[in-house]
């Protein structure tokens, strides 16, 4: 079963898409087996997060961005220096995550959340969620 | 006669399907033209040019300072050819953030050209938007948005001028961009918005005709035509009375909408001279506009409100073209200018450029913006 959902990013940074996860795992059905959030863009990723600090979720991507500051001196100049950044980011984190299934509920701790991971925003985002039971 | 007047019809038929066919070339060429660490370093834009790409550079002036935040001025070439930072030493410093801007079709407009390489000693960034890469300009200046567009006979340069504003606004849009003033997502839209003109622009052809050609129809004693507009129409403006100028020989002269109560309002004779106001009804301007098109039926003038509302000038007074956006707006004007110049040709029997002969014969083969000499001081 796969489910795409969109997304209008208004900023860089995390956003949290559990409750999208969660909901198509409901609507399949399925009790165990495996799950994939994946977004089919290279200036955004898909992460796993801890939620309950809203300034932690802005260390998380601050500290990304001191590692890949938005330069002007990128050799990849079609876009803008933030895209070029973008690609970099992103091609890190990753564009997807897998996670296992039991008893119909996604293998997450209590301090995790999956989290779409925003580079180059604002931005119409796309999602997608497949259930694989097992 | 005729056949002058169907070369410049059969231009404004045209302009939709040139727009289809080059603005997207145009902004793909717009999109590597500048290096990333060259626009970060610009502080603020000169555009330029002369006749009708001093009209481009006019009218794209507001949009491209609204879309990149940053000083953004249209001159003439002479302006800029003689007295932008006069006196000053080269490579002071001073125009190291300076991104000039020059416009011209043919590429060997003899001022335009001195303004680019005085400019280009002082230290600016130059950027050529030109139909050919070989021209002096193009040779002159470190980049080049080519231009070149399919001929299509003789006429009254609508193609060039429209092709001018779309190299100048893709220009504008790709910067903006890049500055990150913009979003790619919103960059593409105004791409895409530039592109669909072509549809407005095709209707407009057929749809301007009988309107204008009513409106000279009365022009029997007419000795002079004010054109007037605000903002990026104040270029339509300009660009109407050159075209009024050029196919008719008449004096037509193009002045902003607030300087005309303060200035032609009081021009004698009212009966023989025809306003033409340019007016988007979402323009900045449009308070003013609209007062203006309030004032002239006292005056006696003729008169012509080209808009994008039904209400905004009085009944049987409005030429309403498709809305699109006030920038953008230069644009459709081209056609309503060029048809009102290939009417009052027709109307007065006059051939375009007086047929470069007797008086006008110094004129020919362009000698007179060509061959003008080219200092190299400064």
């Amino acid at each position: 079963m796969l489910k795409t959902f969109t997304l209008e990013t208004d900023r860089n940074g995390l956003y949290d898409i559990t409750p999208l996860a969660e909901a198509t795992l409901g609507e399949s059905g399925a009790r165990s087996g495996l799950l994939l959030v994946s977004v089919p863009h290279s200036t955004a990723a898909v992460t796993v997060v801890s939620p309950w600090d809203p300034l932690g979720l802005e260390d998380v991507h601050d500290e990304l961005c001191r590692l890949i500051p938005t330069r002007v001196d990128f050799k990849h100049q079609h876009d803008t220096p933030q895209d070029a950044a973008g690609h970099i980011k992103a091609s890190i984190v990753g564009h997807s995550r897998m996670f296992y299934l039991e008893d119909g509920k996604l293998g997450l701790g209590h301090s995790q959340k999956i989290f779409f991971w925003e580079f180059d925003g604002p931005r119409k985002r796309t999602i997608h969620v497949k259930v694989l039971p097992q | 006669m005729q056949e002058q007047f169907e070369a410049f019809c059969e231009q404004t038929r045209s302009l939709g399907e040139l727009v289809k066919m080059e603005s997207d070339a145009i902004a793909a060429r717009a999109r590597l033209l500048l290096r990333m660490e060259d626009v970060y370093a610009v502080r603020q834009i000169i555009l330029t040019g002369s006749g009708d790409s001093y009209f481009a550079a006019l009218a794209a002036a507001p949009a491209l300072r609204a879309w990149t935040g940053l000083p953004v001025n249209a001159m003439v070439s002479m302006e800029a050819s003689r007295y932008v930072d006069n006196g000053r030493p080269p490579r002071s410093g001073r125009n190291r953030g300076l991104l000039v801007v020059a416009i011209s079709s043919s590429g060997e407009v003899a001022r335009l050209i001195e303004a680019v390489q005085r400019l280009r000693r002082f230290g600016a960034l130059t950027v050529a938007i030109t139909g050919d890469n070989d021209s002096r300009l193009g040779q002159s200046a470190e980049s080049v948005l080519n231009i070149a567009i399919p001929p299509a006979g003789i006429g009254p340069g609508g193609r060039s001028y429209v092709a001018s504003l779309l190299g100048v606004l893709h220009l504008g849009i790709r910067i903006a961009e890049m500055l990150m003033c913009m979003t790619m997502d919103q960059a593409d839209r105004l791409r895409r918005d530039l592109t669909l003109l072509n549809e407005p622009l095709t209707r407009l052809a057929t749809l301007c005709v009988e309107p204008i050609a009513k409106f000279v129809r009365s022009w029997d004693s007419v000795f002079a035509v004010d054109c007037i507009g605000s903002g990026p129409s104040l270029a339509s403006a300009h660009y109407a009375a050159a075209k009024l100028v050029e196919a008719a020989g008449l004096h037509a002269t193009a002045q902003d909408a607030e300087e005309f109560h303060h200035l032609n309002y009081f021009v004698d004779d009212p009966q023989r001279v025809p306003a033409i106001l340019f007016a988007p009804s979402q323009a900045l301007s449009r308070t003013r506009t609209r007062e203006l098109a309030g004032i002239l039926p006292p005056l006696g003038r003729p008169f012509l409100v080209i808009t994008d509302a039904e209400d905004f000038a009085p009944p049987g007074r409005s030429l309403v073209l498709p809305e699109v956006h006030e920038f953008f707006a230069p644009l459709l004007h081209a056609v309503p200018a060029t048809l009102l110049a290939a009417h009052a040709a027709l109307h007065r029997g006059s051939v375009h450029f007086r047929g470069l002969t007797g008086p006008w014969r110094g004129a020919q083969n362009a000698v007179l913006v060509r061959g003008s000499a080219i200092e190299s001081g400064a």
